[in-house]
């Protein structure tokens, strides 16, 4: 069984006007990005499988529940999110406060949900930070506190919205290493991304959304040799996977490594 | 990008009552809601309220009326039962509706109240429902008033949605991370304890960054103000207006003579 299913899901806002027009997925263990032009309706999806808003037809099934039968609280075991602005997520006024937040609501005794605060705040590298106001801290390292939260209730599945918009070099670095992490623990990680080099160089599946449908979806390496369908859902490649399409290489490369090994080769 | 709900009751269109100058409709609304105080108030308030009728129904706002009276008609329903059963000056027997005896002089009374009110309140929806709060302000500073005083009347207008919208966000980052929020009574009263202060801190930031951008923008210069829309001032609105005050004034006229 898929840890994580969709069903001809539908969404809209306002009637009349449908942001999702039937999306069926079936979601394994491999880290997957799901990438599309702004205002495809991947934000809304990432809350639809997290529970905040429920499917207008069609199901969502969380580790074999229906979102529809349950609650978003009762989904935060299982299912975590990572919001796309930390404006959005940060409420408390202490960032050890913030992480604990989640561990107590799932009835943790406040020892444990500490020390499971901790030990995710030291995965993001912030373990000296636990009295700092959380708006007194930048933006780099507000996002990595929002990660830490969702981390500290140890969820089976991590959603990531926009996790690298507004992040410089070593936060990226520090991001890309923490889904490294949770995918070596066997955590599904699916992340929501405008940034086509991040996905390229992390994710082993890539999902391609356009006016609200699935327009493709197989191996990163499969998606982005898809020239002409990328550039009908108006997404441009990584750059290096550009320069080999337009050197005319049969091969498809995702990083500069890649490309620098096949020339190597080639000489 | 979030949608922010809009607090105001406007509705979009493009009639006649729509073009017109806020300040019109403005004048229109006082005119309209003081006459039946100064000349003999049913046929004044009946004539007054026939107008505001009609320029809802060109504006095709009439129907948008009923939720935003419904209350208050309620209310003034119940005046008419009680005012008609037990007014003090009641003598005229009028009608009798099962157990309960009507009087004239009760229920003229609270007609001549009803009349008024809803005379007063459908003044005032008609304004609400044809103009943006934005252009009210807009024309009201044009006019004189403060730029300042109209840019906290804007807050006021925009702080309630704004509110609305950030305790939507901080809901959904605490259901994300467990906290029940959806359910019987006593489970959302549990929750809303935890909101208010997040809630007050993000408007506080808000606040400061608005306070920000005006700074750069140069709100506080000491200078005289120009405006970005053009102003719609045609010699029709003016003589409407004219109009309008020339009737107010006749009646004050003819209250104090006659
Ligand atoms: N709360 C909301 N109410 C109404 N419309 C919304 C709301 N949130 C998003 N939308 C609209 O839904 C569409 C998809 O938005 P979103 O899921 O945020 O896209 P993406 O994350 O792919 O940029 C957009 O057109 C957006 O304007
Ligand atoms: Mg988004």
């Amino acid at each position: 069984m898929a840890i994580l299913s969709v069903e001809n899901l539908h969404f809209s806002y306002t009637t009349g006007q449908d942001i999702l027009k039937g999306i069926t997925l079936q979601f394994d263990r491999r880290p997957t990005a799901i990438i599309g032009q702004n205002g495809a309706g991947k934000t809304t999806f990432a809350k639809l499988l997290k529970g905040l808003l429920k499917p207008l037809h069609g199901d969502v099934y969380v580790k074999g529940v229906n979102t529809k039968e349950t609650t978003a609280a009762q989904l935060a075991r299982q299912i975590g999110l990572v919001f796309q602005n930390p404006h959005d997520q940060i409420f408390k006024s202490k960032v050890i406060d913030e992480v604990m937040f989640g561990p107590l609501n799932l009835k943790q005794e406040k020892e444990t949900a500490r020390a499971n605060a901790i030990e995710a705040l030291h995965m993001v590298g912030m373990e000296n930070k636990l009295d700092k106001n959380p708006y007194d801290l930048g933006l780099s390292e507000q996002k990595l506190i929002c990660i830490a939260s969702v981390l500290a209730m140890q969820p089976e599945i991590v959603i990531f919205d926009e996790p690298t918009i507004a992040q410089d070099y070593p936060a990226r670095e520090r991001i890309k290493e923490i889904i490294q992490h949770l995918r070596q623990k066997g955590k599904l990680v699916l992340t929501i991304t405008h940034d086509m080099d991040f996905a390229a160089a992390v994710f082993e599946r890539t999902i391609v959304f356009a006016q609200g449908r699935v327009l493709l979806d197989g191996t990163t390496r499969e998606v982005f040799a898809e020239r002409e369908l990328l550039k009908h859902a108006h997404v441009e490649p990584p750059h290096v996977t550009q320069l080999g399409q337009k050197l005319g290489c049969r091969e498809t490369f995702l990083t500069a490594e890649e490309w620098i090994r096949y020339k190597r080769r080639k000489s | 990008m979030k949608t922010v709900k809009s607090m105001s009751l406007y509705v979009p269109g493009n009639s006649i009552i729509h073009r017109l100058e806020p300040i019109t409709k403005l004048i229109y609304v006082m005119v309209a809601g003081v006459l039946p105080f100064i000349l003999p108030a049913n046929p004044t308030a009946v004539l007054c309220l026939a107008v505001t009728l009609a320029m809802l129904t060109i504006s095709k706002t009439l129907t948008k009326v009923i939720p935003l009276t419904g209350f208050t008609l309620l209310v003034l329903l119940s005046i008419l039962f009680i005012q008609g059963l037990f007014h003090e000056h009641n003598q005229t027997f009028l009608f009798r509706f099962g157990p309960f005896v009507f009087f004239k002089e009760g229920l003229s009374y609270a007609a001549r109240i009803s009349l008024r009110v809803i005379n007063l309140l459908l003044g005032i929806s008609l304004l609400s429902l044809t103009t943006k709060p934005s252009d009210l302000i807009d024309s009201l500073v044009r006019r004189g008033l403060s730029p300042k005083i109209g840019y906290v009347l804007s807050s006021v207008l925009q702080i309630i949605p704004q509110m609305a919208a950030s305790v939507n966000a901080i809901t959904d980052a605490q259901r994300a991370r467990g906290l029940e929020t959806e359910g019987p009574l006593i489970v959302r009263a549990k929750a809303f304890l935890p909101l208010i202060g997040p809630v007050i801190m993000s408007s506080l930031i808000q606040a400061r960054e608005r306070a920000m951008a005006l700074e750069v923008r140069g709100f506080n210069a000491n200078r005289r103000k120009t405006f970005l829309r053009a102003a719609n001032q045609s010699s029709r609105q003016t003589t409407i207006r004219i109009l309008l005050i020339l009737i107010l004034f006749a009646a004050i006229v003819w209250r104090i003579f006659a």
